[in-house]
Parts: C-alpha cells; sequence; structure tokens
C-alpha cells in the first residue's frame, strides 16, 4: 500500500496490471493442460459461468459479506474491549493474552455445530465463527499500539496537570490509531472465511453453501469462480482498509503485529516458574469458563462435554488407553503434516523476502500479489490445491506452507525495510557485498517481523491443517473431529479440541521462546523496549 | 450477545406452544398452529422434497402444525439439535443413530424414509466394478469415517479387505474421473447423479443389492417427545408420509418446487430430477405399497441389526418404535 503510494500511480497500476495479466495466462495454460480432467476451470469458463450465474452468486455473496461484516464489527469491538482491560489493569495482560489465544485457537469444526445449536437457524452461528476468526490479530497490535507512545508524550501531559483520562485519549488512542487499522486490515479477509466456514453448520444461502454443493456436483466451473469471487472480496476489502488508514492515520507502523516478548528479566528458575504459574492461571480460567458456558446455557452432555466428562474419558474409563491411543495417532499424523508445512511456509516467504531485497526490480511486481493472495480463503483454496496435488502428505503440506508463506513474505519485506539507512549508506559507501550488507545489516533487522509472523502463523497453520484434513484428505485430528457427525463421539471431539488448543499455545510458546533466545544474540536491542 | 436473546425468546416460544398443545389438543389450534422443527441431514435439495411438498400443499398446516425445516450441512450434526429439543425430528439413519445411542442419546427410530440403503459403489464401464468381488485389486476412494461400512461390505461377500487400496477422499467424484481411483464409495443418489449430468457415464453398484441391509433418512425423536409429544408427532408424519406419496405421484412438481423454494442453494433442474428419480426406488417398495410410507416389518429390524453388528454397533429391536407410524397409517 504504501509502496504504491510513494510511486506514480500510472506505473504502480502498470505493474500491478501486468502481474495480473501473467497470471491469467499462466491459469489458462494450467487449465489447458488438464483440460477433461475436471480439476481446474480455466479464466474464460470461469468468466462465463460468473455471466450466466452473475445474479445466483451475487445474492450469495451479499449474504455472506453481511454476515462477514457483522462479524467483522463484533470481533474488533471485542478485541478493543480486551485491549482496554489490559489498559486499565496492566497486570492482567499476559493473562488476557493467553487466555485469548487459546480461545482463538479453538477449531472452527468443532465450534460450529456447538453455535449452531446455541443459536438455532439463522445467521448467529455465522456471525459468531466471523468473530472469532478476527478478534485476536486485531487485539495484539492494538495491545502494541497502545503501549507504543514515545515516553515524552506522556511527561507532555503530566505536565499540563492533566489526569488519566487525558493521558488516555491524546496519547494512547491516538498512539494505537495505526496499529489498530493494521489490525483491522488482516481482519477483513478473515472474518469472510469465518462466515463461509459458519455457513457449513446448515445455513441456507451464501458462498460457501454454494461451494459445498459445486464440489459435490463436479461443477468446476463454479468452485473456481466462487474461489475467485472470495479472493477478490477479500482483497478489496483488504485494500479498502489500508486506503481508508492511509487517508486516517499519516504514519502507519511498517511492522505488523505481534507484542515483543516478555523482556528477560531474573534468573532461569525465576522465569520458568512464572512460565508455569501463567499456564497454570490459564487453564485454571479456560477450564472455568468452559465450564460456565456450557452450565449458563444449559447445554445438553450428549454433545456438551465438560472437563470432568472428559477426565473420565481419557483416564478413569475402563478403555481410557485406547482412546488415548486414538487421539494420540491422529495427532502425530497431523503434526508431520503441519510442522514442514510451517517451516516451508515461513523460511520461503522470509527467503523470497530476501531475493527482493536482493533484486528489488522484482518486489513492485510480486508484492501487490502476495498481498493480495494472502487474503484468500482458505476453504475455498484447500480443495483446490489438494485437487492439483493429490490427496497425500504433498498436498496437506502445501496447504499449510500457503497459509504461513504470504504472511511471513509480507512481514519479512517490511522488516528489510527497518534497516537502519545510515548503516546502509555507510556499508554501501565502502562498497560492501550486497550479501554481507544482508547479512549484517537487513537479516538483524527483519528478524522481530520474521518472528512476528512465525508466532501469529501458529494458529493460521493449526486451522489450515484441520480444514485440510477435514475437507480434502480425511486423517488426522481434523477428520477425527469431523467424523464426530457419524458417530456422536463427543468426549473424541472435546478431547481433540483440547489437545489442538494446547497444542496451539504451546507452539505459540515454544516459537517465542526460540524468538527470544535468537533475538538475545542478534538483535539484543528488540528486547529491551 | 443479542443473539443468545432471540434464541431464548424463540425457545419461550416453542416451549408456550408446547404448553398450549397439551392444553388443547393439536387439533383445536387451528388458528395458531404449533411450532416444532424438523432437522435435515444435509443441505437443501430434492433429497428433501417430500417434506417441502407437505409444507407447501398444507399438509402439517390442516393438522395445527407449522414445521420448520432446518438445513444440514457438512458441520451440522443431526442429533445434538434432537436431543435437546431444538428440533423435534431429525432425519438421520440408523448406523448413525445407533452410534448416538451408544453414547447416551434417547432416541427411537420412528418412520423409514429409505428401505433400501443409498450407499454404492460407483466406478467407469472401462473398469467397473459390479459385484463385491471386483474391487480386490482395485483403488477406492472414501472418507475413511466409512471404513466400517466398506470392511462390513467385504465381510457380507467374502472379499479381502486387504486387496483393496483404499485413498481417502472427501464426497467429491473428481478423484475418479481423473484416473486417482478406481471407485468410490458413496450415496447412489449423488456423486453417480452429478457424473451423468456432466455427460459420464459411471456403473452403480448398490450395496443394498449385497447383503448391506440398513435403514437411512430414518426419522427419529426422543423417549421424552414421544412420551410427551405424541401428538405433534403424529401430526408431522402423517405430513411427511402425504408429503412423499406426493413426490412418488409427481416427480416433475416436487423437482420444480424444490428448484422455486430454495433459489439460492445453486441447484440445477437436470441434477436435482435425475436425483429425484433414482430415490424413488430406495424410498419405495413393496413393503411401503402394502403398509405405507415409512414403514418396516420385524423381520427387516433384524437384518438391521445384523448389520449394525457387523458395523460394532449392537442395538435391541426396541430402537424402532413403530407406534407413531401405526397412528398415522392406521
Amino acid at each position: 500500500m504504501t509502496a504504491l503510494a510513494r510511486e506514480q500511480w500510472p506505473a504502480a497500476m502498470g505493474r500491478v496490471l501486468a502481474s495480473v495479466a501473467f497470471v491469467l495466462v499462466l491459469w489458462h495454460l494450467a487449465a489447458l493442460s488438464v483440460a477433461g480432467s475436471y480439476m481446474l476451470a480455466g479464466p474464460v469458463a470461469v468468466a462465463q459461468y460468473l455471466l450466466e450465474n452473475s445474479s445466483l452468486i451475487w445474492r450469495a455473496l451479499v449474504v455472506t459479506a453481511q454476515n462477514a461484516a457483522w462479524g467483522f464489527m463484533a470481533g474488533n469491538l471485542a478485541a478493543i474491549g480486551l485491549a482496554l482491560i489490559v489498559v486499565m489493569i496492566p497486570q492482567s495482560r499476559m493473562l488476557v493474552a493467553s487466555v485469548a489465544l487459546v480461545v482463538f485457537c479453538l477449531p472452527l469444526v468443532a465450534t460450529g455445530p456447538v453455535l449452531r445449536v446455541l443459536y438455532g437457524p439463522g445467521p448467529g452461528p455465522q456471525i459468531t465463527l466471523a468473530a472469532l476468526s478476527v478478534y485476536y490479530t486485531t487485539f495484539i497490535p492494538l495491545l502494541v499500539g497502545l503501549r507504543a507512545a514515545p515516553g515524552n508524550w506522556f511527561d507532555m501531559i503530566r505536565l499540563y496537570g492533566r489526569g488519566a483520562w487525558s493521558t488516555f485519549v491524546h496519547v494512547r488512542v491516538m498512539a494505537a490509531m495505526p496499529y489498530l487499522m493494521a489490525g483491522l486490515q488482516v481482519a477483513a479477509p478473515a472474518a469472510f472465511l469465518g462466515a463461509m466456514v459458519g455457513e457449513f453448520t446448515g445455513a441456507e444461502r451464501g458462498l460457501g453453501v454454494l461451494t459445498l454443493r459445486a464440489l459435490r456436483a463436479l461443477d468446476v466451473e463454479a468452485t473456481w469462480s466462487i474461489a475467485l469471487v472470495a479472493a477478490s472480496v477479500s482483497m478489496l476489502a483488504y485494500w479498502a482498509i489500508g486506503w481508508l488508514a492511509d487517508r486516517i492515520t499519516p504514519s502507519r507502523p511498517e511492522i505488523l503485529l505481534a507484542t515483543t516478548p516478555a523482556p528477560v528479566r531474573g534468573p532461569m528458575a525465576l522465569r520458568a516458574l512464572r512460565a508455569l504459574a501463567l499456564g497454570l492461571a490459564t487453564t485454571v480460567i479456560v477450564v472455568a469458563l468452559w465450564w460456565l458456558v456450557m452450565e449458563a446455557f444449559a447445554l445438553n452432555r450428549f454433545f456438551a462435554k465438560r472437563p470432568d466428562d472428559l477426565w473420565h474419558y481419557l483416564v478413569t474409563a475402563p478403555n481410557a488407553a485406547a482412546h488415548r491411543a486414538a487421539l494420540w495417532t491422529a495427532s502425530t499424523a497431523t503434526l508431520v503434516q503441519v510442522v514442514p508445512g510451517y517451516l516451508a511456509g515461513l523460511f520461503l516467504g522470509a527467503g523470497l523476502a530476501l531475493l527482493l531485497a536482493l533484486v528489488p526490480m522484482l518486489a513492485g511486481g510480486v508484492l501487490p500479489v502476495a498481498i493480495a493472495l494472502r487474503s484468500v480463503p482458505i476453504v475455498t483454496t484447500a480443495p483446490l490445491i489438494v485437487l492439483a496435488l493429490g490427496r497425500g502428505a504433498v498436498g496437506t503440506i502445501t496447504i499449510v506452507a500457503v497459509m504461513t508463506f504470504f504472511p511471513a513474505l509480507v512481514a519479512c519485506i517490511q522488516g528489510l525495510r527497518q534497516a537502519p539507512g545510515q548503516v546502509l549508506d555507510l556499508m554501501r559507501l565502502y562498497a560492501t557485498n550486497p550479501l554481507a550488507r544482508l547479512w549484517h545489516a537487513q537479516i538483524p533487522a527483519m528478524l522481530p517481523a520474521f518472528f512476528a509472523a512465525a508466532r501469529l502463523s501458529v494458529p493460521a497453520a493449526i486451522l489450515a491443517v484441520t480444514v485440510a484434513e477435514w475437507l480434502a484428505t480425511g486423517r488426522g485430528l481434523g477428520a477425527l473431529m469431523a467424523m464426530t457427525a457419524s458417530t456422536s463421539d463427543y468426549n473424541l471431539l472435546w478431547s481433540a479440541i483440547v489437545v489442538v488448543a494446547v497444542g496451539a499455545a504451546l507452539g505459540y510458546g515454544l516459537v517465542g521462546l526460540i524468538e527470544r533466545v535468537v533475538l538475545a544474540r542478534v538483535a539484543p536491542e528488540q528486547l529491551r523496549r | 450477545m443479542t443473539y443468545f436473546d432471540i434464541s431464548r425468546r424463540h425457545l419461550l416460544s416453542m416451549g408456550l406452544g408446547g404448553i398450549g398443545t397439551v392444553a388443547f389438543g393439536a387439533r383445536g389450534l387451528q388458528a395458531q398452529p404449533t411450532q416444532v422443527a424438523l432437522q435435515l441431514s444435509w443441505l437443501h435439495s430434492v433429497q428433501f422434497a417430500g417434506s417441502y411438498i407437505a409444507d407447501e400443499r398444507g399438509f402439517w398446516a390442516e393438522r395445527g402444525l407449522e414445521v420448520r425445516l432446518d438445513a444440514g450441512g457438512p458441520n451440522a450434526p443431526v442429533e445434538p439439535p434432537v436431543v435437546t429439543g431444538t428440533a423435534l425430528v431429525g432425519i438421520s439413519a440408523a448406523d448413525y443413530t445407533a452410534a448416538a445411542v451408544q453414547q447416551g442419546a434417547p432416541f427411537r427410530i420412528i418412520g423409514v424414509a429409505m428401505q433400501n440403503n443409498p450407499f454404492a459403489i460407483a466406478s467407469l464401464p472401462a473398469n467397473p466394478v459390479n459385484e463385491p468381488k471386483d474391487m480386490e485389486g482395485k483403488r477406492i476412494g472414501m472418507p475413511l469415517a466409512n471404513m466400517p461400512v466398506l470392511r462390513t461390505l467385504c465381510t457380507l461377500n467374502d472379499v479381502d479387505i486387504d486387496k483393496i487400496e483404499v485413498i481417502p477422499t472427501q464426497y467429491d467424484p473428481a478423484p475418479l474421473v481423473a484416473g486417482e481411483v478406481d471407485c468410490l464409495l458413496c450415496w447412489s443418489t449423488d456423486l453417480p447423479v452429478a457424473m451423468y449430468v456432466r455427460g459420464i457415464e459411471s456403473v452403480t453398484m448398490l450395496m443394498a443389492d449385497f447383503g448391506y441391509t440398513l435403514h437411512s433418512q430414518t426419522y427419529i425423536a426422543t423417549d421424552d417427545s414421544l412420551a410427551n409429544r405424541r401428538a405433534e408427532l403424529v401430526a408431522l408424519m402423517a405430513g411427511e408420509v402425504q408429503g412423499w406419496e406426493a413426490y412418488r405421484a409427481d416427480l416433475d412438481a416436487a423437482t420444480d418446487l424444490t428448484l422455486a423454494r430454495f433459489p439460492d442453494v445453486g441447484l440445477d433442474r437436470p441434477t436435482q430430477i435425475e436425483q429425484a428419480r433414482r430415490q424413488v426406488p430406495l424410498m419405495f417398495s413393496d413393503l411401503t405399497d402394502a403398509n405405507g410410507f415409512g414403514w418396516w416389518t420385524d423381520e427387516t429390524v433384524a437384518q438391521n441389526i445384523e448389520t449394525l453388528g457387523l458395523l460394532e454397533m449392537p442395538v435391541e429391536a426396541s430402537l424402532w418404535d413403530r407406534s407413531i407410524l401405526e397412528e398415522v397409517h392406521g
């Protein structure tokens, strides 16, 4: 966005058009090469389908977009509320953030049916799922933003003798605006995806409903048309919010989206103890919330299992060992697909960003496409990627990699720009080799952004792998959770939910730990904020 | 949060409706019909056309009932809304119901829409599966959730399951057409129809013809409803029976009604009419001709119990409760 604004519009538009044309040609050739196999519809067939069914697609789009918009609002208001709690009670920061993370990691496959029973027919589940898929990615940057004000601003307010309220309104809110906008931008495509998945819980209309019907009916033109429409709308929302943000807040943060890890203080043992306490407190709160919600809505124990049901199922029941074994098998099957995909996506993203730093000529064409592609909803792409790459490990790993690749690429490109100009000038003056420049100045500057993307990609990767397993491959935890629809084995479903949520939280923590160790060596100044 | 309020109000009104029924009886409430819900097992399509007819032609209204038809979907299991009472009746299948009962759900089967199980093995004419033995040495595509179904078919027909290569796919005909697999385990009324409409000829081996006897599209209700909401259950099933008989009499009208009622699901007429045709022999038989739509006998229940036993879902004959149908047809 900012990259575009800095350039001349015609030139920038020309590049965008060139990349679009390039993609169209590639797409057309790919469609020609697999013609007759019912895997891929080319641009011509898609255009024809869209023309013939414009009113059907339009009506579905309006429904889905409406639900997404409501969810977008609800989710972001919730994020703002959470951030305000943290500002008012700073001690609660770590706890609120980790509870929010666990709730964010709850798999859609599992929350959908519960929401449907809670709401009955109507758009309730769609809106709630949209809200659930956005609040975290707004909450985290907002948290950074609310603390991002320079110290002398606070001093100024104090000098004028104003109180906490003025500090909040004039300093914190102003400082947080750019971060809020960055969060909202990422939230728009996520809300759309949430609304589409919400339609799988028994909606009567919408793009998700059309996708399901098209896949079953071997209607490739429809499948690809819906994917295209969903992707275009998500991209449009992404760009529109970016444009709005440029208008409202002239200076936008270049680094997206994550709190810096907690400062390294005190001896090892104390830190470990503190982490343990946080984990324990989070567990207690999540378990209490879980129980409370189920009791408050008097959810039937047949499908709404309480923590004690799971304890019985996994520990005290006579065949608890078999239950644990089933869960273990599925978890490892998922793990061996999600870890390589996650790593591949991250490192390919970072690698491409570095390549673009070395050959800046390419960046103008690649960046807009990458930003656009990152907003394509996974439910439409997952079946398509599996169609193209098969149902084995390769397909699933690719889906996960795609999900982590784009955020990593975008974050790393922005991170590379953070390298101090004077340092680069100095190196250039001494005719330093571009590779050395990259190694000594640009990569250290990029790492915080890289790790920010790495942490936020953990829930995204898990979402991707469970959706792929559910909709396409039929293996692993995603499939296990989907299978309960036919077996009514809700103990197994809730156990799987716990595994997924705990796994995501642990993964997130692990990445944070690695981040701290790496940054302490290469960019210690980043930890001292 | 406002949505919870709506849902609570909704539940409240349904609860009041229930009290009203007990007080005045279903027939006495012509002006203020009792509101109930029927939970369907999938997205709206001609698969449930009998219910649409019952609604449009007032088969329920004349019995003092207003039935809301709740769509299903891949992430919308039928059993939870029936257990909680959100839906009075759900459309399940004997194996799904048996599994839910094993997990403690208080269900009874009160009607059987599909006498013959719709599961089939679909293949292409160049490499056909005409009988279970033909599957040996072939690659079959199916959701892994259906493994018990394949295993049971193999046991029933002395087929060595280890000689079949299972490739996990979802419900999608593309792998067969693309040559990724040699056959698919699917419903005879959906994927083969999709291929037919696209001009791809396929061979369909109905598993019901090879011993796989299992009631499908079964109507389920809870013990509690059977004890306390009988009038509503009888009215709902009577409307269903009448609706499905009207369906059989005029498939074109049923298809047109489905298309007109749900313009936003993306249904197309060729697929829907073909599906409507193919589900007739699954739903109607000599048995239903003699006794009426939805009927079953002790003999078919015994066969079902045997199949369910092979699926490792032991059930009692009391899972089936014919008293509602007896009132409807009586």
